[in-house]
């Protein structure tokens, strides 16, 4: 027993410092931005709103890559190609005026409504591909990362929407909504009738929209800072 | 009815036949090519098409979509707004993230024509307009102006609310020149451009493009003059100097490590030649006997007339010396330093072979050496060696002549042709006032004495070798500008010159010696050699007495040099005046001591490579020889020894 714990109970230790850590380093960097109120929030709102935008941008341009791979490899007939995206039953503003017209919340909404659609699909896209051996190293390796955006994303998305929240931005009725409906979208067995190229081409799309958005968010709650 | 269907067919023959007149053949338009749309803002967009052939005919476009997954067709809204062949999609009819089916068509009396569809979709086709109010100012805060650009994105691209993103890029060149400088700009609005060139005018421009798009044409050209300004490049200047400074001081020790410093020394700081000057005696100079030596310089002949210039020519010189006869040589050094050296040669240049080879007085190799060092001492630099090193190769041959113990072959062994002894200024000239007396050995041998044995007497080249070696007689011999030189005028004197630059003169009457008196007709100079061959003693015998009294003299004068002491020992032979003869192979020492007791001083060195200077006060001597009839006193001249 006792050799036992004796290797097992510093990483213990350690493992449960790195978590308390963690979430002390988060308290803290709240706790700075408490001293100057509104500043230090919203600059800090503004900071998390960068990386996300920064995130979906690059996920974007990962499923981008991906895309013009399948198509370039894969030519499929441009001859009405059926473009049934999953996620078109999701109610997403397609102008400039539309997006604008929309409420935060439900911008918010929308935006993590995608992410929660994709996660799955995406995730079983790689499985798919890296066991058929259709794409290459490279690509399935783009593929997996890609999923893992996804993912990562939405829970950053999560948590700007919480900052907003808690700043009183938005109000608080986010969060049921959201999930509901994403679950909803998520459950439907269309995107497993989607062949590959239309899986992608949706996502190269969706991703756009989220990074799209997030953008429009921004510059409309945090417009000082590079808008 | 039938008039109906004659006037349809009619009528159609009247068409065809206008058609036929016409020389025109029509025919169904061509396809239209390379639809192309853009979006300038991403909320409304246009498409241009290009038109095939019209078939002659008057022909129709027009333009026709449908949107994602639908079928309804829709036709172009606005076909003038854009131009022509164009079609404008406002903002209404746009809808973003959706894929537009495409189609144009063209229709003439003939036909129609149907285009490849093309879908596209706005998000992907933005071309925004170029970045608007480009402004380029110089900022001169500094020694270092430098340019900053700014622009504002084109107006109807909404980045304010984030709508679009764009990111930029602006090129810049010079005036005269044909190649842009592309700088990236990322999503800033402003740039910095530095490394200017000063009083020259540069071009700018700059374009945009969103995310996922296409770039915008360049915006227009701001021209922007940079000032003339002082640039600091002084320190670029002070560096390069250090550095060419640094790299020539490392070349420098290179070569200075290459070359040894006693060559450097001798470059940089030759050594000064010695002071020829006939009649001057260096040795006297060390000794102190100022007298002495400026009565030496005393010459009366000087400077030399054309008939001494004869002499200086030595064309044959023959001395027959027996082998058995011991010949010293003493080399002064004191006016010739040239002669010295090869006089420090075993051979003297004076003596014959004979007193070269002999045993006792010689050392070949070192007399070579020592002449060298001689030299070496002498003038303490190479360049003179080398006009010595024909006397030297004279005196070689003459050392190896002497080994032989052949008859004195005197046509061979002492030879000394003009030539040799011509480029020899320093000897020349100063023994040209007194050619007789300037440093010729006259060794002489026993059989020398025989008067028969003498055939050399009288121009001919002695074959001093052979006969020194063997002779016991001493030879005496001035090198160099002794005033023993004695030279009787009438008297031919067997003067071997062991050295180029003995001049063998005498066969005049003129007596020699300016420095000394015309001590004796004949002068028959007791070569002494030294060990090494440094010393040369030189022992004028008196010319009246040579004839008669030579073979007593030489009895009485000569004597033997029993040994030389290879290292520096000098020889002297001393005669006295009384005729007392004393062969006296001295070694240093001894020698010194004789020669002060004789009223001249012989130093022998025998320190290796210290030169020797054997400073004979000459003169005294000679008067007292002369007074005793005949000059005995062996002057030593002195030899470097080593």
């Amino acid at each position: 027993m006792a050799p036992h714990i004796r290797p097992v109970s510093p990483l213990f230790v350690a493992l449960v410092c790195l978590a308390f850590c963690s979430r002390l380093s988060r308290m803290k960097a709240a706790s700075i931005c408490t001293n100057s109120q509104t500043g230090c929030h919203f600059l800090s709102l503004a900071n998390l709103f960068d990386r996300v935008i920064h995130h979906s941008a690059r996920m974007h341009g990962i499923s981008n890559d991906l895309h013009s791979e399948f198509e370039l490899y894969f030519l499929p007939s441009k001859n009405r190609v059926s473009r049934n995206c999953h996620t078109s039953t999701i109610l997403t503003p397609n102008g400039k005026e539309n997006a604008q017209r929309i409420a935060r919340e439900e911008l918010t909404e929308v935006i993590l409504k995608l992410l929660l659609a994709w996660r799955d699909p995406l995730w079983h896209f790689h499985q798919n591909m890296a066991r058929h051996h259709k794409f290459n190293n490279l690509s399935s390796n783009k593929s997996l990362e890609m999923s893992e955006m996804v993912h990562e994303l939405r829970k950053g998305v999560q948590k700007v929407a919480e900052k907003m929240q808690m700043l009183g931005i938005i109000s608080n009725s986010l969060g049921t909504l959201g999930s509901r409906e994403a679950l909803l979208a998520s459950d439907s067995p269309e995107w497993r009738l989607m062949n590959d190229y239309n899986l992608l081409y949706c996502f190269r799309r969706d991703s756009n929209k989220i990074q799209n958005y997030l953008k429009i968010l921004k510059c409309r709650i945090v417009p000082e800072h590079g808008c | 009815m039938m008039r109906n269907v004659g006037g349809v067919i009619v009528l159609s023959l009247l068409l065809v036949f206008v058609q036929l007149a016409a020389g025109e053949s029509f025919s169904p338009p061509g396809t239209p090519k390379n639809i192309i749309c853009r979006s300038p803002e991403k909320e409304t967009f246009t498409c241009w098409w290009e038109p095939g052939s019209d078939g002659g005919l008057p022909t129709t476009y027009a333009l026709y979509y449908r949107k994602e997954n639908s079928d309804t067709v829709y036709e172009c809204p606005d076909y003038k707004t854009a131009g022509k062949n164009s079609c404008f999609f406002n903002k209404n009819d746009t809808s973003i993230w959706v894929t537009y089916n495409i189609t144009v068509v063209a229709t003439n009396a003939l036909g129609r024509a149907f285009s490849d569809p093309v879908e596209i979709d706005v998000v992907y086709i933005v071309m925004p307009n170029p970045p608007e109010e480009v402004t380029v100012t110089v900022i001169e805060d500094t020694n270092w102006p430098f340019l900053r650009v700014s622009w504002e994105p084109p107006e109807k691209a909404d980045t304010r609310s984030g709508w679009i993103t764009l990111i930029y890029e602006l090129r810049i060149k010079l005036e005269n020149e044909d190649e842009w400088e592309v700088h990236p700009a990322g999503q800033q609005k402003v740039f910095n451009i530095f490394s200017l060139r000063p009083d020259s005018t540069y071009h700018v421009q700059v374009r945009c493009k969103p995310d996922h798009g296409f770039w915008s044409e360049w915006s227009g050209t701001t021209f922007v003059k940079v000032p003339d300004y002082f640039p600091r490049e002084r320190s670029m200047w002070i560096l390069i100097a250090v550095f060419a400074a640094f790299i020539i001081l490392t070349f420098t020790f290179i070569w200075l490590s290459y070359m040894k410093i006693h060559n450097l020394k001798h470059y940089v700081l030759p050594p000064v030649p010695g002071p020829k000057i006939k009649g001057f005696d260096k040795k006297a100079l060390k000794n102190g006997k100022f007298e002495d030596i400026f009565s030496s310089l005393v010459v009366s002949d000087f400077p030399p007339t054309t008939s001494n210039y004869e002499d200086f020519i030595v064309e044959n010189l023959e001395v027959f010396v027996p082998e058995e006869q011991e010949l010293i040589m003493e080399d002064s050094k004191d006016l010739q330093d040239d002669s010295i050296k090869s006089e420090n040669s075993t051979c003297d240049n004076d003596s014959g072979r004979g007193s070269c080879d002999s045993h006792t007085l010689l050392i070949d190799k070192g007399g070579g050496d020592k002449e060298e060092a001689l030299q070496s001492d002498q003038e303490g630099s190479q360049d003179e060696r080398v006009p010595t090193s024909p006397e030297e190769v004279m005196e070689e041959d003459l050392l190896a002549c002497c080994d032989e113990k052949n008859s004195p072959d005197i046509s061979e062994k002492v030879k000394f042709t003009p030539s040799l002894i011509s480029p020899l200024p320093r000897y020349n000239l100063m023994n040209q006032p007194n050619p007789p007396e300037i440093g010729k050995k006259h060794c002489l041998s026993d059989s020398l004495l025989n008067p028969d044995s003498l055939p050399s007497y009288f121009t001919q080249p002695p074959s001093t070798k052979n006969d020194f070696r063997s002779n016991p007689w001493e030879c005496n011999f001035n090198h160099k500008q002794h005033p023993l030189h004695p030279q009787t005028t009438g008297k031919e004197h067997l003067q071997v010159q062991n050295e180029i630059s003995w001049v063998h003169v005498d066969r005049t009457e003129a007596s020699l010696g300016v420095q000394a008196p015309s001590v004796r007709s004949t002068e028959y100079v007791e070569v002494q050699r030294v060990s090494g061959g440094n010393m040369v003693l030189l022992h004028p015998v008196s010319a009246g007495q040579e004839n008669s009294g030579t073979m007593s003299h030489q009895t009485e004068h000569y004597s033997r040099v029993k040994t030389v002491n290879n290292d520096s020992g000098l020889l002297l032979l001393q005669k006295e005046s009384t005729g007392e003869e004393m062969g006296i192979c001295l070694s240093e020492e001894e020698v010194e001591s004789r020669a002060t007791s004789n009223g001249y001083t012989a130093s022998i060195t025998p320190t290796s490579e210290k030169p020797m200077v054997g400073i004979n006060s000459t003169l005294p001597i000679l008067d007292d020889r002369m007074a005793s009839g005949y000059v005995d006193t062996a002057t030593m001249f002195g030899l470097p020894t080593y």
